[in-house]
């Protein structure tokens, strides 16, 4: 962990510096690009094990970088949005961004997400996907079609059980309305976002959630996350 | 000229026709043994013709009844009686009556459609000025909305840019500040480092605070220098050093003689000229470049150039470079530094523009009023 390389692609350099140092102070090796196209090309050439991506950059629309990055690698991407409308967010989840963080951003936040993209990556690398997944004490068994929640039986019906999969398979990740229908609904939705919040809702009161500290979090006009609950497993 | 129909109206044109009977029939009575009757008919025609144009059919209708009594009474004989000796007087009487009634409506029927096309004429002509007017008002409204338009597009475009160059600041301080609150220790350089960077920042949004405060005053027409004897070599320094941090890329060389007079200026506008201008050339200038200051006597008022070693400006940019909102290819400026840079100098009597030298890099040049004693 301590020896991966992060690759920051920000245009303000004030921001990149005091990345750079956050990064540094955790072990990271850090290398910055100031530019879309130096960012494309450090992408491609340095490996690096997770990117953090200023979308609003002046030569390279971020969402296109996303994109381009994504056809030849699945590494992390963290998207910093600076002007808090929505729908940038969604296109670059879209686009092939694992997550998001909004400026001005707290380091500690942005560091967290860091950490949840880095360890996906690392399971994906490590092993065949799971039939049986585990999200702190949530057990997902997809073969039997069994949710447990601290060892006891949890009964979803197979559309909500299908959406919980779905997020599951993503732990800590933020999903689109987009992803998630066309992935449990079917391609031909993708703007039905009230379907996804009755079934949240009722996965929510299915889990037992305590409203407090969700596992399934609502991330307003973007999609939901899967998270571990605070405090659990 | 536009005729009324019935100029003097029914009552009106059959007074002139009894009057005109009158007259003429007074005219003609002393010679009525020597004329003929035919001449004495002819002429009571006229007053019908004249009934019939004056006040239409009814009023020729009245006048060709007077003037056919009058005939008969007195100018057929018997005179003075409604009595009639020859047959031959009692045909030329109702031929009388029926021509005169014939030329009286017919008159008047022309008249009347005469009237009646200069009426359309009239109406015509005004519906034109009333679509000319229409269509006047419509641009007037189109070049009012347009303009709406502009000043839309104005105060949208300075929101986006304020929020924007307001929040990337920010975000420096506040990835800083909760980095370090989250304890993470750093040694002594990097947090020195770190706490300059916070420093460095708030400092620029200090000087962006400055700018939209200018902007707005200029917006509000009420941007005006308070003068006073201004030591431009002062100034300078003393800008470039506050600016240090801004400027450490590149090399500063401040070029003022000692023999410079005064100019007449307000102290903190023309500093804010001078951060403005000296922030662009730190923006655009390589590591390690030269920008210089440098000031000038000429021609009865100061001249001063900021030159840097950067790209310099496409000279097509060159007036649009000072419009708010305008900015250079891939650069980070809120595109409103210029444009106050240019009311300001503007609001001195001086003026600003910017060329390109042949070695590259942009240099602006303005000009400001000596002070006299």
């Amino acid at each position: 962990m301590a020896e991966d390389l992060v690759l920051v692609v920000e245009d303000t350099e004030a921001i990149a510096r005091a990345l750079r140092a956050a990064l540094q102070a955790r072990g990271y090796r850090v290398s910055v690009a100031l530019s879309g196209a130096a960012g494309l090309d450090a992408a491609a050439t340095e490996d690096p094990a997770a990117i953090i991506l200023d979308l609003g950059l002046p030569d390279i629309d971020g969402v296109e970088i996303c994109q381009r990055i994504r056809s030849w690698s699945d590494v992390p991407i963290i998207v910093l949005t600076a002007d808090g409308t929505e729908h940038r967010k969604v296109e670059a989840l879209d686009g092939g961004a694992d997550d998001y963080v909004t400026k001005p951003f707290s380091t500690p936040e942005l560091l967290a997400r860091l950490r949840v993209a880095l360890r996906r990556r690392r399971s994906v690398e490590g092993e065949a996907v799971d039939p049986v997944l585990h999200v702190g004490d949530l057990v997902v068994d997809v073969p039997h079609h069994r949710v447990t929640v601290a060892g006891i039986d949890v009964d979803l019906t197979p559309k909500e059980f299908a959406f919980l999969v779905f997020l599951a398979r993503h732990p800590g990740r933020v999903l689109t309305h987009r992803s998630i229908l066309q992935a449990v609904w079917g391609p031909e939705y993708g703007s039905e976002t009230q379907y996804l919040r009755v079934y949240a809702s009722q996965i929510r009161k299915k889990l037992g959630e305590d409203p407090t500290a969700p596992r399934l979090i609502t991330e307003p006009g973007v999609g939901y996350r899967l998270v571990e609950r605070a405090g659990a497993g | 000229m536009l005729l009324r129909h019935r100029p003097l109206g029914r009552a009106g044109g059959a007074g002139v026709g009894i009057l005109l009977v009158i007259v003429l029939a007074a005219a003609l009575i002393p010679f009525r043994d020597n004329t003929s009757t035919a001449t004495d008919a002819l002429a009571l025609v006229l007053p019908v013709v004249a009934a019939a144009w004056a006040g239409g059919r009814l009023a020729a209708l009245v006048t060709a009844g007077a003037a056919a009594t009058t005939l008969e009474v007195m100018f057929l004989p018997p005179f003075n009686t409604f009595k009639l000796d020859f047959f031959d007087d009692a045909v030329a009487l109702g031929v009388f009556t029926i021509v005169a009634l014939s030329v009286g409506t017919l008159v008047a029927l022309e008249a009347e459609r005469g009237q009646v096309a200069e009426q359309r004429a009239a109406e015509i002509e005004s519906l034109y000025r009333e679509r000319r007017t229409m269509e006047e008002e419509q641009q007037r409204l189109a070049a009012e909305k347009r303009a709406l338009e502009l000043v839309g597009d104005y105060r949208s475009a300075l929101l986006r840019s304020v929020s924007h160059d307001l929040r990337t600041p920010l975000s420096t301080i506040r990835a800083v500040t909760s980095d370090l609150r989250d304890g993470t220790v750093y040694d002594a350089d990097t947090r020195n480092e770190l706490l300059d960077l916070v420093g460095d920042e708030a400092d620029r949004l200090d000087r962006l605070v400055a700018n939209l405060l200018s902007l707005s005053r200029i917006e509000a027409g009420s941007l005006a220098p308070e003068r006073q004897a201004v030591p431009l070599d002062e100034l300078f320094t003393d800008r470039v050093r506050k600016l240090n941090r801004v400027l450490m890329d590149a090399r500063v060389q401040v070029d003022v003689p000692f023999t410079l007079p005064l100019a007449d200026a307000d102290y903190t506008l023309i500093d804010q000229v001078l951060t403005n201008l000296l922030e662009n050339a730190a923006r655009h200038s390589p590591p390690g470049g030269t920008i210089r200051v440098r000031a000038r006597e000429h021609e009865g008022s100061i001249e001063v150039t900021v030159s840097d070693q950067g790209p310099g400006i496409d000279p097509a940019d060159d007036a649009r470079i000072f419009e708010p909102f305008t900015k250079g290819k891939g650069s980070s400026s809120s595109g409103v530094g210029l444009t106050i840079c240019r009311a300001i100098v503007e609001a001195h009597g001086g003026s600003i523009s910017v060329h390109s030298s042949d070695a590259g890099g942009a240099h602006f040049v303005f000009t400001l009023p000596v002070h006299r004693a």
